[in-house]
């Protein structure tokens, strides 16, 4: 029997036309290898090749399990509830590939080790101000679901936590059905982990896997959250911002906190990657 | 023993009298608070032949260097009137050399104590407190200006009322605004501010800012409630036994104006002018 590494993060990247994920997965590899005190394992989740630079940083490359679901799909999201089966650790946090750790969370792992699953229900913008997402989370407030947040979430193997995964497989794999009867209102015509895993807590009736007191929180850079009069297409286009040489990420001259959720495909420049490359000392 | 008092800036423009304004407001934190007051003034001299009984409300006369500046903004007088003044502001980081008192209360010579709110935040542990949130008495205007310095940039804090205790980070501070006021081309171009103007509100904004890392730190602890003010497009009439009548502009209707009255509370009266036609007659109106 395998023995578990106690704790780790775990991502999930498949390539499609327009992104690069892998790439994305590796920026935030080298940030987590450069910020975390104590728990800085990564596995990639992947079928898409890794170029052999990229391999170092992470500890495992894992298949993604079962075949490939998502690959009919533009947004390749179909794969994400494999992730609890996929994890090589005990404890896991999963991040998005278009994310940054800026910050050692160790006290995350010290809050969420009381629980055997924890989602990311708060977000930031980069005015560091709490906001509630009332632009793209329409079926949210209308259904009356949980606020919650895929791209970051931490669970423990075990038997409730498999229960709740394969409550999400079921909700991921029927979608329009569940989606027909938990969330109606402002029905949303596309399948979102964000939303599958609302359904999915209201179906397993586990409101408290997201609590006010948890620390989990990242900063979102989708533009109309961000408090401005204008919504332009890239908050790059806005305001402006640079990676410092150790490693504070400035975001219109305000420094951002614990984990950048950047969104855009094209913040992670060649430049941005050899920055990151020489903070985590990797060549 | 810690001393502790409070400071206020008085240098006279052309049509705009502030050491009779300092004078009215260093009565009520003496009769209110009960701490000692002393003024910073570039006309000393000045002062003590005009107010010779007056000045004696101040325990220290403390003078600075007059300077001549370019520094110009428009002063309104209500909705219909308003003009073109000299704007002294530049000296207001060298309030950690200047004050003679080792906690230090620093008020614009237009904000009138009206309560004791401040005596708690006097008698406090933090070393630097200013007001942060504000509210005006207008229900109707647009105040995010006051929320940030602008929309893509950082909190905005008010230099109008500030604690502070001598302490070497506190030191920093004022050596921070030092810093920003002799480099204010480089810092408002890096920080998005339209106005070339050096403005305190501003720099002590990007002060903060640069205390706390650049990010939401706890340097600067906000001062008690909200800070409450009136725009100079608005009127003060009365402030009598703890009560303060206002004219507050409508919304639309040039000229026109709306009732409002307030108890114990204090207020950053914006329209100085108004302000001193009550000093002098009983009614800013």
């Amino acid at each position: 029997m395998e023995v578990l590494v106690s704790k780790g993060f775990v991502v999930l990247a498949q390539n499609n036309k327009n992104g690069d994920y892998i790439r994305q997965a590796y920026a935030l590899a080298l940030s987590i290898k450069s910020t975390q005190i104590d728990v800085t394992n990564i596995s990639l989740v992947t079928n898409n090749r890794v170029p052999k630079k990229y391999k170092a940083v992470f500890d495992k490359i894992i298949p993604i399990p079962w075949n490939d679901d998502a690959k009919n799909t533009q947004w390749k999201i179909e794969n994400r509830w494999k992730l609890y089966h996929a994890s090589p650790y005990y404890e896991t946090i999963v991040l998005d590939a278009d994310m940054l750790l800026l910050e050692d969370i160790s006290t995350w792992w010290t809050y969420c080790a009381n629980f055997d699953i924890r989602f990311c229900s708060k977000i930031t913008n980069y005015k560091l101000e709490n906001v509630i997402d009332t632009v793209h989370r329409k079926t949210f407030v209308a259904n009356n679901l949980s606020n919650v947040y895929h791209a970051l979430h931490y669970f423990k193997k075990s038997k409730k936590v498999a229960e709740f995964y394969k409550i999400l497989e079921f909700v991921v794999s029927n979608w329009e059905l569940c989606y027909g009867k938990f969330a109606p209102l402002e029905y949303q015509n596309w399948l979102s982990m964000d939303v599958a895993c609302a359904v999915a807590i209201e179906l397993a009736g586990v409101r408290d896997i997201i609590d006010t007191n948890s620390p989990l929180q990242f900063t979102h850079m989708k533009s109309p959250i961000q408090g401005w009069t204008i919504n332009p297409e890239s908050w790059q286009d806005m305001v402006p911002h640079h990676l410092t040489s150790n490693g504070k990420l400035v975001v219109g001259n305000i420094a951002q906190d614990k984990l950048f959720h950047y969104v855009e495909k094209n913040f992670v420049t060649d430049t941005l990657l050899t920055e990151l490359e020489e903070l985590a000392n990797v060549k | 023993m810690k001393t502790v008092g409070a400071v206020i800036f008085a240098q006279n423009n052309s049509s705009i009298d502030y050491v009779k304004l300092a004078i009215f407001a260093a009565n009520r934190v003496k009769t209110i608070l009960n701490i000692p007051v002393s003024v910073i003034t570039d006309c000393a001299d000045w002062m003590l032949s005009a107010y010779p009984k007056e000045s004696t409300v101040f325990d220290q006369i403390i003078e600075i260097e007059y300077a001549s500046t370019t520094n110009q903004k428009r002063f309104n007088d209500g909705t219909l009137s308003s003009k073109f003044l000299e704007w002294k502001n530049l000296d207001r980081n060298s309030v950690y050399d200047l004050t003679p008192y080792d906690r230090t209360l620093v008020i614009d010579s237009d904000y009138v104590i009206n309560s004791t709110l401040l005596l708690g935040a006097l008698e406090s542990d933090h070393n630097f407190q200013i007001y942060k949130d504000s509210r005006s008495l207008s229900s109707w205007r647009d105040n995010t200006e006051f929320e940030r310095i602008n929309q893509y940039s950082i909190p905005f804090y008010w230099a109008t009322t500030f604690i502070f205790e001598k302490t070497p980070e506190v030191k920093s501070f004022f050596d921070v605004i030092s810093y920003i006021k002799s480099n204010w081309q480089y810092f408002r171009t890096l920080y998005s501010i339209e106005v070339a103007t050096f403005r305190n509100d501003f720099a002590f904004s990007i002060a903060i800012h640069l205390m706390n890392a650049k990010t939401s730190g706890i340097f600067a602890q906000e001062l008690p409630g909200k800070m409450l003010y009136i725009s100079d497009r608005d009127l003060l009439i009365s402030i009598k036994d703890g009560k303060m009548k206002f004219l507050i502009e409508k919304e639309n209707h040039l000229g026109e104006y709306t009732a409002v009255s307030l108890n114990d509370t204090d207020v950053h009266i914006m329209n100085k002018l108004s302000l001193t036609r009550f000093i002098d007659g009983g009614s800013g109106v």
